[in-house]
């Protein structure tokens, strides 16, 4: 032992240096390589405008939802500072301001929990990409377990939302969201199965949150088929 | 050419001389190698960090998926400026009508009477699809073409008569389905309300969500039928959040 650690005290610090950054390096190389092997990365040059345009129409959208939000808000207070004070008109606000936390229109926070959901380790089966399919697994697993309000990657969801694969990513309420996903719910949580997701390979972390923020759900809620029943109606 | 080399009884001075040109040259050539090493460790290091930092990953997409990526974003920013205008609409409306001290009763219930329906908080008509389904298929059968009918733009959908709004959900293994706390029997009818031709187009496309579900559940008979009106009737449900408080 002693003869060993003579050895190894001789030998030059610069030699010991080298072997320690090759080490890393190695490291890096492998954890770089690991990393891309999963999802494929194309390289031919006529994708570049078509990525161009991508991001122009998400930067678009993303300008598009915040001024919603913002007339959302002015109709609000337009609303607040009608003339009349009528009992029936206070109603009328306060059922408006109902139906808009109801439709998930307002934004909320109270308590709940927050999940990372990302890919597997490289290895740990084909199966290990966070697939449209997992994340509506885990979000109906959270209704089931009484979520009051849902949010992936900050994308509210509604009763109109669909969550769809595009390539290794997805897509909610039209926006482009790619892993790993935040999905953050509110509601009075006891108990939450993970077993199951974990199962399946991929990675699952969770908070319990004692206030999770959920932003409000910024896209239409005009209806261009549907038209509402007269009250008391029954289909 | 000549070669350098020290011959056998060379003077010490110079033997010196020559260890300390090898023993430098050594050094510098570690010091070029370690300098070499580092840099490639810093390039690589901050790679990493930004793959890791959710930088879009559109480059992992191919030519197709970003046709598509961009035909969702074209249609879905579309509607948002539908939306945008309607939502500027109104808010005139509404500054007129406060200008000149008006109340403004229609447009408040015109409004709530829009987001109600959205919600699934009053029943709803209008034009879409019937799919019926008869034989055993589970819930998560159900629960892909509720995706898929909300990806075709359905603006409001029902399971054996019970309306789908948020936190609804369609479980059960075949035979055992339920909708809130409803048992489904083996025959029961999804409706949907929107473009009868798209919807029907959508879920019964080659390769489509019925084509899935036939795979998976081979006994599932699923008829699609456009229908001219259909009415949902309104959810159960109580909407607003008791535990989330409105973040103004």
């Amino acid at each position: 032992m002693s003869v060993f650690v003579a050895r190894l005290r001789a030998l030059p610090s610069v030699q010991v240096t080298l072997a320690m950054a090759l080490l890393v390096l190695g490291f890096l190389i492998a954890a770089q390589i690991a990393a891309q092997g999963p999802r494929i990365r194309y390289s031919s040059e006529e994708r570049s405008p078509l990525i161009d345009t991508a991001l122009s129409l998400q930067a678009q959208r993303d300008s598009l939802k915040t001024e919603i939000l913002g007339l959302r808000q002015q109709i609000g207070q337009l609303e607040a500072q009608d003339p009349g004070a009528a009992e029936s008109l206070r109603r009328l606000y306060a059922d408006l301001e109902q139906a808009r936390l109801a439709a998930g229109l307002i934004a909320v926070a109270g308590p709940g929990l927050a999940f990372r959901f990302e890919d597997g380790s490289p290895g740990s089966g084909v199966d290990a990409l966070v697939s449209a399919q997992d994340v509506r697994v885990l979000v109906e697993e959270l209704w089931l377990a009484g979520a009051e309000g849902i949010a992936v990657n900050r994308e509210r969801l509604a009763a109109t939302t669909a969550v769809i694969d595009i390539g290794g990513s997805i897509l909610v309420n039209s926006a482009y969201l790619a892993p790993p996903y935040l999905i953050e719910a509110v509601g009075p949580f006891v108990e939450f199965v993970q077993g199951r997701v974990e199962r399946s390979g991929l990675s699952l972390s969770v908070a319990q949150l004692a206030s999770v923020d959920l932003p409000a759900f910024a896209g239409t809620v005009n209806p261009r088929f549907a038209r509402p029943e007269p009250p008391g109606a029954t289909p | 050419m000549t070669g350098r080399h020290v011959t056998p009884g060379a003077s010490a001075p110079h033997q010196a001389d020559h260890a300390r040109r090898i023993w430098g040259f050594h050094r510098l050539a570690s010091r070029v190698s370690i300098a070499v090493v580092a840099g490639v460790l810093g390039i690589l290091a901050v790679g990493q960090f930004r793959g890791q930092a959710g930088a879009p990953a559109l480059a992992a997409l191919s030519a197709t998926d970003l046709t598509q990526l961009i035909a969702n974003l074209t249609a879905g920013n579309d509607q948002l400026r539908a939306e945008i205008t309607d939502l500027r609409d109104q808010a005139a409306h509404l500054t007129e009508a406060h200008d000149r001290g008006e109340t403004t009763v229609d447009e408040l219930t015109g409004d709530l009477g829009r987001i109600r329906a959205w919600a699934g908080l009053t029943a709803v008509s209008g034009q879409g699809i019937a799919i019926t389904v008869r034989g055993q298929l589970g819930g998560d059968g159900v629960e892909d073409l509720i995706n898929e009918l909300r990806n075709a733009g359905a603006e409001a959908i029902s399971v054996d008569g019970v309306r789908i709004v948020t936190g609804v959900v369609v479980a059960g293994a075949p035979g055992a389905l339920s909708v809130e706390n409803n048992a489904i029997g083996d025959a029961f009818e999804i409706r949907a309300i929107g473009s009868p031709q798209i919807l029907t187009g959508t879920l019964t496309r080659t390769g489509g969500v019925i084509a899935q579900i036939g795979t998976t559940y081979p006994d599932a008979q699923l008829t699609v039928t456009p229908v001219d009106m259909l009415t949902l009737p309104a959810t159960d449900r109580t909407l607003v959040p008791a535990h989330g408080q409105p973040r103004l």
